[in-house]
């Protein structure tokens, strides 16, 4: 402990020279900016930047890239609450209860819990990352394709909390994510499935444009044509502060969210992605007034933000502790250290102990320096609204157009974009929930590779899943959830549910 | 027979909203089981490419026909209230052409005219705001996306 | 007749501009396709690369990873690609081996190697065997006990069926009449995964990749794919010492475009990569990412690769359809 106490100080010594400190700075403000346009994400703007970093010494273009990093992931909950268009695939919950606040004039307050929620998660990570950091990348070495396909089954059984509205209609539109998701190259076998022929479609199709599509755009679609036209909010400054009670229901969320996000964010694979889907279920499932969800309760804002921020430090733990990228975002920051000269690997901490402390103690300072520019810039922010809509609307979807075209520079995913964002008007019309659709999308791919994969460890038997510690407790939690979730289908008339999905339809 | 329907029984009777949206999942469900025939299946043991498109397909058609059945409930279709989705169709086909034009006549050309389309022509604003918002929204994205962020955003035949 | 005049001269500027544009390639940033997760030898190869690029080029070159289905996806978008330079690959060997498996099971190919042209060789690097530090075996003699006395029990992992560092272990498993199961993951970063986390025994990796994890006893090596001993690993045998002759396999990576990139385009790209291998900053990272530069300009590198895949399509027809056997 004491040692670790030392370490920090030295990486503090590091983190706080005024050179350092102001790439920490740059790096929160330029991530923010790219975060707030619609599609690029932190993975788009830490790339771009990564060129830029070269002729930086290896500290410092981490500490800009990670400013960068945390700086995106907040900006993405920016247009999510105020326009209702999830900038990378982890703020599509916010979406939902962002945006709804918002409506509800309280846009102001969803923007401050979102900073706050996210500076306690990314704290509360960075703390896990300094103290734990070793001993729990060996765990997450033990996530193996069963434990992987038990986790995603997990994420696959949330989905019956996520929504208040008809569960047949949540299950078809769950299966209709994970169809989607089915479409492109099949990893096992090399076969190319459902791609009309277009080559761009064997990458399979990406969470971003059928996130905007489905969310941002076909918002548009119904509000833009509506005979009234939305009236322009004029926030006043005392509707900016989050009321105490708005506090008292985010702490939990809050808490709940850091920690199930840091766990998840651990693993290797993109499965931080459900993180913030996870959170919103949990947090919907445990309230004791679930039918606020989807209508601006704080807490579908407070939990998905945490988890989703805990998850990116999280994911800092392999790429520290045993040097393997794993998801794109660490990737690009080991090839920042790489072209230094720095060989990542599991000597890392002791070989560069002033690059992973002051790494660390970058990190808290990212956090405090995104707080104290976020928060005011809430009023900033929130001023977007007092633009009249006629005017807004054309320019979000330019925006969205362009943010969807520089994820990949290819226009197969502006036609993605256009088409789902007619296929999410349309069945926001026939009264669907959309946010089933983003996550079986997000869970398909890897859901199906892992399942093969394990079968293909243990030839062909199921037994494997029952064999593994991990697995076998992960699965019997899944198997809990699920009977929850049935609970209300059995007992119809004692559950909320029923209520609430009568008066939904 | 040839009475005239009262309103209540019109409301009664008719495709319900439900029905529709049940019967088009399950549509989609049978257009992607056909698609899939195509890859082989596997055994359970060892599925293959065609394995679990084949579960959904079954999954979706089921959940889309139990909406359907369970759909005489909802709205009737008539009753459905459609009278933004002209506009809807409008602003699609405009993004449509928009995004076809992109990498023929460039980024900042394209968001102009879109943008003169939408606030002049759509949303009937006056000329001077319409022409200082598409001018400065597209050069200013431009600049930012393409210049700081290095993104290649397509550029006209001309270079602009 | 004036306002001729001026559109006339306007038509004339607006023509020259796009003759004026290609003139000075490039001028804006060239994206360098990896078609494999980040981690993996290709990506490990392209980004010292394109940081050296830049350097000569002056403009942007930004690697983009577009992983899937062993990498075909990545090389079909390039094979694809508007042939003006500003889309090159870097190419893996198993950029050979796709096409081969494609016709083996009459599937519709993805892309065909005469879409593509070399543009030079960067590196090429043989594949070490190695083992979860679990695993009691310390030389290929006791791997080839072990691997006996329990039949189909032992798991390696790959990069993607068919892929970089599934046709070397394919090889061995052939030449020394083994079965054991394969585990096909995204890429080279993932299979190295599941070695460390104990899921699969063993998996073929690229020196670069397995170097950290190596030095740490976090992986055990057994044997080596090279012709002769790797340098980093002068204690790491080799098939042909150990008496399997026809065990050789080299991943190598090299940048190729989409054919019919202007002459002048290729020639700078060409330029740029000769520049880079005599880079001391390419080579120092190179060294230290224990990547061997085994530079090849263009015409020597068509032959090179036009051999190896002749080489790799006869393996391909031997292993055969692996999805069927079992």
């Amino acid at each position: 402990m004491a040692e670790t106490f030392q370490n920090l100080m030295l990486g503090f010594s590091v983190a706080l020279q005024p050179s350092i400190l102001v790439y920490a700075v740059v790096g929160c403000l330029i991530g923010t900016l790219v975060g707030m346009m619609p599609g690029l994400g932190p993975l788009a703007g830490i790339s771009l930047l990564l060129p830029a970093t070269f002729g930086l010494n290896p500290i410092v273009a981490i500490v800009l890239l990670a400013g960068v990093y945390y700086g995106a992931m907040y900006g993405g909950s920016t247009t999510s609450i105020l326009m209702r268009i999830p900038g990378e695939a982890a703020s599509v919950m916010t979406c939902i209860d962002g945006y709804a606040m918002t409506q509800n004039g309280r846009g102001g307050p969803a923007l401050a819990i979102a900073a706050i929620g996210s500076f306690v998660a990314g704290t509360a990570g960075v703390v896990g990352l300094m103290l734990l950091a070793p001993t729990l990348a060996d765990w997450a070495l033990r996530f193996g394709p069963p434990e992987y396909t038990a986790l995603l089954l997990i994420g696959l059984f949330i989905l019956a909390y996520m929504s208040g509205g008809s569960m047949l209609k949540t299950l078809a539109m769950a299966a209709l994510g994970l169809m989607l998701g089915m479409i492109g190259i099949d990893v096992m076998t090399g076969y190319t499935r459902f791609s009309l022929g277009i080559v761009e479609l064997g990458d399979g199709v990406g969470i971003v444009p059928v996130a905007v599509g489905l969310f941002g755009v076909s918002e548009i679609l119904l509000t833009a044509g509506a005979v009234a036209a939305p009236e322009v909010q004029r926030p006043r400054l005392r509707d900016l502060v989050p009321s105490g009670e708005e506090f008292r229901r985010s702490a939990g969320p809050v808490a709940r969210g850091s920690l199930l996000g840091f766990m998840i964010g651990i693993i290797p694979g993109s499965a931080h992605i459900i993180s913030s889907f996870v959170s919103y279920g949990i947090e919907r499932r445990i309230s004791k007034h679930p039918e606020r969800f989807g209508n601006g309760a704080i807490e579908g804002v407070a939990g998905p933000e945490s988890a989703n921020n805990a998850a990116a430090t999280g994911a800092f733990v392999p790429m520290m502790a045993l040097g393997i990228p794993t998801s794109p975002v660490t990737a690009v920051m080991i090839a920042a250290i790489m072209v230094h000269g720095i060989l990542p690997g599991p000597m890392l901490i002791q070989t560069q102990p002033e690059l992973f402390w002051g790494f660390v103690a970058s990190m808290y300072v990212g956090n405090v320096v995104l707080l104290i520019l976020n928060l005011p810039m809430v009023g900033v922010f929130v001023n977007i609204l007092r633009i009249p809509y006629g005017y807004l609307y054309p320019c979000i979807l330019c925006f969205c157009i362009v943010g969807t075209y520089s994820v990949s520079n290819s226009l197969v995913d502006v036609w993605i974009l256009l088409i789902m964002g007619a296929i999410g008007y349309a069945l926001r019309k026939f009264g669907y929930d959309l946010a089933p659709v983003a996550l079986g999308l997000v869970l398909a791919p890897m859901l199906e590779l892992s399942l093969r994969q394990s079968l293909t460890m243990s030839a062909g038997d199921y037994g494997i899943f029952l064999e593994r510690p991990i697995a076998t407790t992960m699965l019997g939690l899944g198997v809990v959830l699920l009977l929850f979730a049935l609970k209300p289908l059995v007992f119809k008339s004692k559950d909320w549910r029923s209520e609430v999905g009568l008066e939904k339809q | 027979m040839t009475s005239e329907p009262s309103s209540i029984e019109r409301k009664r009777g008719g495709l319900k909203s439900d029905q529709l949206s049940g019967l088009m999942l399950l549509a989609l469900a049978l257009y992607v089981g056909w698609e899939n025939r195509a890859y082989p299946v596997g055994t359970l043991q060892e599925p293959g490419p065609g394995y679990m498109p084949l579960i959904l397909v079954v999954f979706l058609g089921a959940t889309g026909l139990l909406i359907a059945l369970w759909g005489a409930k909802s709205a009737p279709l008539a009753s459905m209230n459609w009278t933004e989705a002209a506009r809807a169709v409008v602003i699609l086909v405009a993004c449509g052409v928009a995004t076809f034009a992109l990498e023929r006549i460039g980024y900042r050309l394209t968001v102009i005219a879109l943008l003169i389309f939408f606030l002049g022509v759509i949303e009937r604003k006056r000329p001077l705001p319409v022409a200082l918002v598409a001018a400065g929204f597209s050069f200013a994205s431009f600049y930012i996306v393409g210049d700081l962020l290095h993104v290649p955003l397509p550029r006209s035949p001309w270079g602009f | 007749m004036k306002t001729t005049t001026l559109f006339a001269a306007l038509l004339a500027t607006f023509a020259a501009m796009p003759a004026a544009a290609q003139g000075s390639f490039p001028n804006r940033a060239i994206s360098m396709i990896v078609a494999f997760p980040p981690g993996g030898v290709a990506d490990g190869t392209a980004r010292p690369t394109a940081a050296a690029m830049e350097k000569v080029l002056k403009q942007p070159v930004n690697v983009t990873n577009r992983p899937g289905a062993a990498g075909a996806v990545g090389n079909s978008v390039v094979a694809n690609a508007k042939p003006d330079g500003y889309t090159i690959l870097m190419a893996l060997s198993s950029i050979s081996v796709i096409p081969a498996a494609d016709e083996l099971f009459n599937r519709k190919p993805a892309y065909s190697l005469d879409q593509l042209v070399p543009i030079a060789l960067i590196s090429a690097d043989p594949t070490i065997l190695v083992v979860h530090p679990s695993l009691p075996v310390k030389s290929l003699k006791e791997l080839l006990a072990l691997a006996r006395s329990r039949p189909g029990q032992l798991s390696f992992s790959s990069s993607g069926i068919y892929g970089a560092l599934h046709m070397p272990m394919e090889m061995f498993l052939h030449a020394a009449k083994l079965k054991m199961r394969h585990l096909p993951t995204a890429g080279g970063g993932p299979a190295l995964i599941a070695v460390l986390g104990g899921h699969v025994e063993l998996t073929a990796g690229g020196p670069a990749a397995i170097t950290g994890h190596v030095k740490s006893g976090k992986l055990r090596t057994i044997v080596s794919w090279g012709g002769e001993r790797h340098p980093a690993y002068p204690d790491v045998p080799t098939f042909k010492e150990l008496g399997y002759k026809n065990v050789e396999y080299y991943i190598w990576a090299g940048l190729v475009a989409p054919r019919g990139v202007p002459d002048p385009v290729m020639k700078s790209l060409r330029d740029a990569v000769r520049m880079v291998v005599n880079d001391p900053d390419f080579k120092n990272m190179m060294a230290k990412l224990n990547s061997p530069i085994r530079y090849m300009d263009a015409p020597e590198f068509r032959k090179y690769w036009d051999g190896d895949a002749k080489r790799l399509a006869a393996l391909v027809k031997v292993v055969g359809k692996v999805e069927a056997k079992k």
